[in-house]
């Protein structure tokens, strides 16, 4: 019986892990980092007129941070994911690049002695959360703390974001930023990752009831039973129901289609994603009849240049941008950011970082970026496949959809190829707490996409018995 | 603006892009030989069957490969076999049936236990869930791919 034992028990060793090389990590960490190098010496050659990077500093901090995170990965010895943190190290350098182009005082915030601009605020925020990233990939070693206070996880995300809805700050007519003391955030980010938690532990614990035992609704249209839809559906209501009211359209477009997607996942049934579209359809009738600024936004949506210095001002702006840049753009640092002392695109180092690219490095720049969130969407739904059980399969495909989904949001917002909704570019955008909850993204989908130790080496036969070439030769 | 200055920054900003395409390339070349060396893993199998715990033999940590009927109980014969107490010799069989994983009891005398419930017919199992049989419990995982 023991002899069938060998597959896959992790022989557990005191002490310090083996270090385990990563070369696969370290040569596109390599290569996006020449790519960075090159891009900064343009960005600072059409300033200054001589051949030098712009802002070498936080290039080499930068740099530096990642061989960090590298070497420590390096050291934990786990058999980690190589491909998720330079294809996330592609896209947090590019933003680097965008923050560093963009005018400096669009974000300044004095720390102590220190007066830090709009690239320096996104560099510090880029190393925090790449110590998140890297810490939680190397800790996180066991689901125990997660699956079974699947509810505990949901209120606390939900009572986080009713604290915002009675504290919280209003920006821009949503109130979506809670502050506390010098720190100031948006609880919805991190609702994202707690609400895909919430969602695969509950799904995994009732997969099987969920595809299986069938309620017929319509002749041949079946759909889950109700009674054990319920628990997650109320969760999903309550969600939705605070950010609409907090006017945060783009997270409740967000939440709402990750559900889906893990309905699918778990149950397999297509009928389950037409009846939720369906139901969408419906909800989002209703939300345009009862709420203002969702008609608003469809009118924008459908025509922009109905009022091209107001309400449709940032889009059509955002679109010349997309038409200057072309095919290759114009070269980082030739774009227009500002006309006559005035940004065309106020939120342009938020919710339109797309359009910054889109002019300055064209289309060649733009698919670059996507294809870098099919990479990581690719990956992480690679992981999923390859769980063990149910739980993190359904985990890791929901947070690679996160990232996904959101990036299509906000691209498309850009593009008005769908209502444009506020929302940040993962990874692109300025501001600490997405970079925060993408780092928590990409550290938990490394952690689970852990192998375990690897399986030993087959014993080598003695050397005599290899000398005679038969392990039954005449003894 | 001079020409030569104008040339170099045209071959930097292409240069820049291209180095982009250049990693994401990469990236693409990573994803792709990990796809082929899992189809090429040997070890690939439906499912496993880890043991939890137990009283005796299969002792806790072991792992089963399983293929496609897998029969449990106290027989030599069985592809596991479970040396319980409370085992019966033919205790229960696992198929694996389209996509998922099933189990039916094959009438033991003691019963056969899905996450602490006992099943009665054929009853479809999810990744994760624990089989118990007598003091035995086993997890069921994904194999390896």
């Amino acid at each position: 019986m023991t002899g069938l034992a060998a597959e896959g028990a992790a022989p557990v060793l005191p002490g310090f892990p083996r270090p385990r090389a990563r070369p696969r990590e370290l040569g596109l960490l390599v290569a996006v980092l020449a790519a960075l190098a090159i891009g900064s010496l343009s960005l600072g050659l059409l300033r200054t007129g001589r051949l030098e990077p712009a802002d070498p500093l936080g290039l080499v901090l930068y740099a530096a941070g990642l061989l960090v995170a590298h070497v420590v990965l390096v050291v934990s010895g786990r058999r980690l994911d190589e491909v998720l943190l330079p294809a996330a190290a592609f896209l947090g350098g590019i933003g680097l690049l965008v923050m560093e182009r963009l005018p400096q005082d669009l974000v300044v915030q004095e720390i102590g002695p220190l007066t830090l601009g709009l690239g320096d605020l996104q560099l510090l925020w880029l190393g925090v959360a790449l110590a998140v990233a890297t810490a939680i990939a190397v800790a996180l070693r066991s689901d125990r703390w997660l699956r079974p206070y699947k509810y505990t996880w949901a209120a606390g995300g939900l009572a986080l974001l009713a604290l915002t809805f009675v504290f919280g700050s209003e920006v821009n007519g949503s109130r979506l930023t809670l502050q506390v003391g010098p720190f100031s955030g948006q609880p919805s980010e991190f609702l994202k990752v707690i609400l895909v938690v919430f969602f695969a532990a509950y799904l995994a614990e009732n997969r099987v009831l969920l595809a299986d035992a069938r309620v017929r609704l319509v002749g041949p249209i079946t759909v889950p039973p109700l009674t054990y839809l319920a628990p997650i559906v109320a969760m999903l209501a309550l969600a939705l129901g605070i950010v609409v009211v907090q006017r945060d359209l783009g997270a409740a477009l967000l939440f709402y289609a990750v559900f889906l997607g893990l309905l699918f996942l778990a149950t397999g049934r297509l009928t389950d994603v037409v009846l939720g579209l369906l139901l969408f359809a419906a909800g989002f009738a209703l939300l345009a009849l009862i709420f203002p600024h969702v008609q608003q936004r469809i009118a924008v949506w459908l025509d922009p240049w109905a009022d091209p210095l107001g309400d449709g001002y940032q889009l059509i702006q955002a679109l010349h941008a997309f038409a200057r840049g072309g095919l290759v753009g114009t070269g980082l640092g030739a774009g227009l950011p500002e006309i006559g002392g005035r940004l065309p695109i106020p939120a342009v180092h938020t919710d339109f970082p797309l359009a910054a690219i889109g002019e300055e490095l064209g289309m060649t720049g733009v698919v670059a970026v996507l294809a870098a969130y099919l990479v990581i969407v690719g990956r992480g739904l690679r992981i999923a496949a390859a769980a063990r059980d149910d739980f993190r399969a359904l985990l890791a495909a929901g947070l690679a959809l996160v990232v996904g989904v959101q990036a299509v949001i906000i691209a498309g917002g850009n593009l008005k190829l769908i209502p444009l909704t506020g929302i940040t570019l993962p990874f692109v955008s300025y501001g600490g707490s997405s970079l925060l909850a993408n780092a928590i993204v990409v550290g938990t989908l490394m952690a689970l996409s852990d192998r375990g130790a690897a399986p030993p080496a087959l014993p080598r036969p003695p050397r005599l018995a290899r000398l005679r070439g038969s392990p039954r030769g005449p003894s | 603006m001079d020409a030569g200055l104008n040339l170099a920054l045209w071959v930097l900003r292409l240069a820049f892009l291209a180095l982009l395409w250049v990693a994401l390339a990469l990236m693409a070349r990573a994803l792709l030989s990990d796809v082929r060396a899992a189809s090429r893993d040997p070890a690939a199998s439906l499912g496993r069957l880890v043991v939890i715990a137990s009283s005796g033999q299969p002792a806790p940590g072991t792992v089963f490969a399983l293929d496609a009927v897998t029969t449990l109980g106290r027989d030599l014969g069985s592809s596991v076999v479970v040396d319980d107490p409370f085992a019966s010799a033919q205790h229960a069989v696992l198929t694996f049936r389209s996509r998922g994983w099933y189990v039916e009891d094959l009438h033991s005398t003691n019963g056969t236990h899905v996450n602490g419930a006992q099943v009665a017919g054929v009853t479809a199992l999810g990744y994760g869930d624990e089989i118990g049989i007598g003091d035995v419990r086993l997890r069921l995982e994904r194999g390896r791919r």
